[in-house]
């Protein structure tokens, strides 16, 4: 076990860049998520700390051993794959005891370990079947007890929920926050599924477009998004943004007016706040328009306007209706918004 | 299976009828040949070939007459023995089994180098070897000839063997290479991170999923090899000979009495292993011919 550190990690295909400078420390036992867009470069990443990849220029260390240039065997982590890579010959017992042995631990070892792997992961009645008995969670579970089978240093998962129903996400989810307790490895975890980095991580690094975008705890990049990608990716609905002009404090755009902003900056602003933390109003509000539509989530309902060309969505009571196209004012103070610049995308101030 | 047989059944009886008696008419027309030599192999010349009457063949009249039972093992015993097809049997074994396993080694390791490496020369590679594999086989044994002579290595079973896999490697890289296409990548990585060389990967992880294909591919490069008489008939001295070219000469030069069963008891001793060994591989083949079927 051991932290992990990447110095100025970059991976180009050509002219192409696919990850650029990327620096980071992960430290020992760190559940760390990294999250992105497909195509963002997260699962290269990964690939490259597992050795699968070359690194084009930069270093990568796994605790005080530079491992550029060692073979993914060399490396000591272990991997969880999307597609599960399980060995369709062997069953489930052969597939977890793979990695013992062709790392020649000795024969009366063995054993006890996949025994011990596959309680963790309950799969001691399926020993005897071939993966291709098997549905699509028990075999994550056979990719994820063959990963811990032995001791590694790092664990690697590329997005190993993926391909389960959303039912089995949710408890396999939880299996794997709770393996990773237990076993305190030090993990990297690649999802484009923001619920997932949420709920499992430690520190998400969000990524787009081969940079890292925001480092931080869930609760850091849900309530301090550090730009409008982060903004615009986090969170269920995501950020409403909204762009218009930012003169002495308050906030202009077509249907929407905010006083009471910071009168550091002015300009061509982008505006954001979260659904739920706006809240629908009869008197004083700043937003005053026609429903766009609104959605029933059981728990709440979600009244959506549209406000320039933006859909913007308020979260309300879950007994609340209205009909589509009702006038419906909204209160939006200037505590809960965010600023970004409009032309880089960048947050503004503290706020 | 069974909605298949269900869907046969509801089938009105013409069309029943018509498909029953295409297949057992093809039935017929396939194995006639095979049986009618198995069969008349067991006679003697003047029934086989008989001029008078083609029912002969069947009864073995002229056979009862020389040999005084209706069948006889003369053709067997003169190929065998006295022609030494024996030997020409163990000259077959050693082209068929080196060449498959020479190819086999060359086609798994060059498809999976093929199949995972991310350049675009691959493809290029590839249409080579199908333009190699277009070519007809004389064209590489004329050109070898010569220098066959002059290097005085004509003549011996490695030089066909040789030749043999150069003629079926092509085949052999491009069947492997697609089959090694359709098993996932995630396999091989995850055998290396598990802990093995990219060798140890192609062994322990590729391999035993690959059987199919393997077994398939070599069951084609065996039959080449066994088969094969352009190379073998002008690269090998009548004494190396393999099979094939041995039969074809004792069809054409043997002049006396019951020589030409020899052949025909030759062929029928040619036929029994190729009946034994895709028997014995039918499960692999079938499996390895509808591909695919690697999938976790």
């Amino acid at each position: 076990m051991a932290e992990l550190r990447l110095v100025n990690v970059s991976k180009s295909y050509g002219k192409f860049v696919g990850v650029k400078a990327f620096n980071l420390d992960i430290k020992d036992q760190e559940f760390l998520v990294l999250l992105g867009p497909s195509g963002c470069g997260k699962s290269t990443t990964m690939r490259m700390i597992a050795g699968l990849e070359d690194v084009t220029c930069g270093e990568i260390w796994l605790g005080d051993r530079m491992v550029n240039n060692l073979e993914p065997k060399d490396r000591d982590v272990s991997m969880v794959f999307q597609s599960y890579g399980l060995y369709p010959n062997l069953s489930v017992y052969e597939n977890i005891r793979f990695p013992l042995r062709v790392r020649k631990v000795p024969k009366a070892l063995q054993h006890d370990m996949v025994m011990r792997a596959a309680t963790m992961v309950e799969l001691t009645d399926l020993l005897d079947r071939r993966p291709s008995a098997l549905s699509g969670g028990q075999r994550q579970r056979v990719a994820l007890g063959r990963a811990i089978v032995r001791k590694p240093t790092v664990f690697l998962m590329d997005e190993p929920l993926s391909n389960l129903d959303a039912k089995l996400r949710v408890s396999t989810r939880a299996q794997i926050k709770n393996l990773q307790h237990t076993l305190k490895t030090t993990t990297v975890y690649v999802t484009h599924d923001q619920i997932e980095a949420m709920t499992l991580a430690d520190r998400v690094v969000v990524m787009n477009k081969g940079e890292i975008q925001q480092v931080g705890t869930p609760t850091d990049i849900y309530d301090h998004p550090a730009n409008t990608f982060v903004a615009g990716f986090i969170g269920s609905p995501a950020m409403n943004l909204i762009e218009g002009t930012l003169t002495n404090g308050s906030f202009a755009a077509e249907g929407l007016h905010v006083d009471g902003l910071s009168k550091a900056y002015s300009g061509q602003v982008t505006l954001g706040f979260r659904a739920e933390d706006a809240s629908l109003t009869t008197t004083n509000s700043q937003i005053a328009a026609p429903v766009y539509a609104i959605e029933l989530l059981g728990e709440a309902s979600m009244i959506s306007y549209r406000i320039g060309g933006a859909l913007v969505s308020i979260k309300a009571a879950k007994d609340y209706r209205a009909n589509i196209g009702d006038i419906v004012k909204a209160k939006v103070p200037a505590a809960i918004c965010h600023l970004f610049d409009t032309a880089t995308g960048k947050r503004l101030g503290a706020q | 299976m069974s909605a298949m047989k269900n869907r046969a059944e509801r089938q009105p009886l013409p069309a029943m009828l018509l498909c029953v008696g295409f297949v057992s008419l093809w039935l017929i027309t396939a194995a006639f040949p095979f049986l009618w030599t198995a069969w008349g192999s067991f006679k003697v010349e003047a029934d086989f070939f008989s001029y008078a009457d083609w029912t002969n063949a069947l009864t073995g009249v002229k056979t009862i007459q020389q040999t005084g039972a209706p069948f006889t093992g003369n053709g067997y015993e003169g190929a065998w023995i006295e022609q030494k097809f024996w030997a020409s049997v163990i000259n077959t074994t050693i082209v068929a089994v080196c060449v498959v396993s020479i190819s086999l080694i060359i086609g798994t390791l060059g498809g999976y180098a093929l199949a995972r490496s991310g350049f675009r020369y691959t493809f290029w590679i590839l249409i080579a070897a199908l333009i190699f594999r277009a070519m007809p086989h004389v064209t590489l044994v004329s050109g070898y000839l010569l220098p066959f002579f002059q290097m005085n290595i004509w003549g011996y079973l490695p030089t066909t063997i040789i030749v043999l896999v150069a003629i079926n490697q092509p085949f052999t890289l491009w069947m492997l290479h697609s089959f090694f296409l359709s098993i996932p990548k995630d396999l091989d990585e995850s055998a290396m991170v598990d802990g093995c060389t990219r060798f140890q990967a192609f062994r322990l992880a590729i391999i035993p999923v690959m059987w199919p294909g393997v077994v398939t591919t070599g069951l084609f490069s065996f039959l080449l090899a066994y088969n094969d008489f352009t190379v073998t008939s002008m690269l090998l001295t009548q004494e190396n000979q393999t099979m094939v070219p041995k039969i074809a000469s004792f069809l054409g030069s043997i002049q006396g009495e019951n020589k030409v069963m020899y052949a025909v008891a030759a062929v029928v001793s040619a036929m029994g292993p190729l009946l034994v060994l895709i028997l014995f591989f039918q499960r692999q083949i079938v499996s390895g011919l509808t591909a695919g079927a690697v999938k976790g």
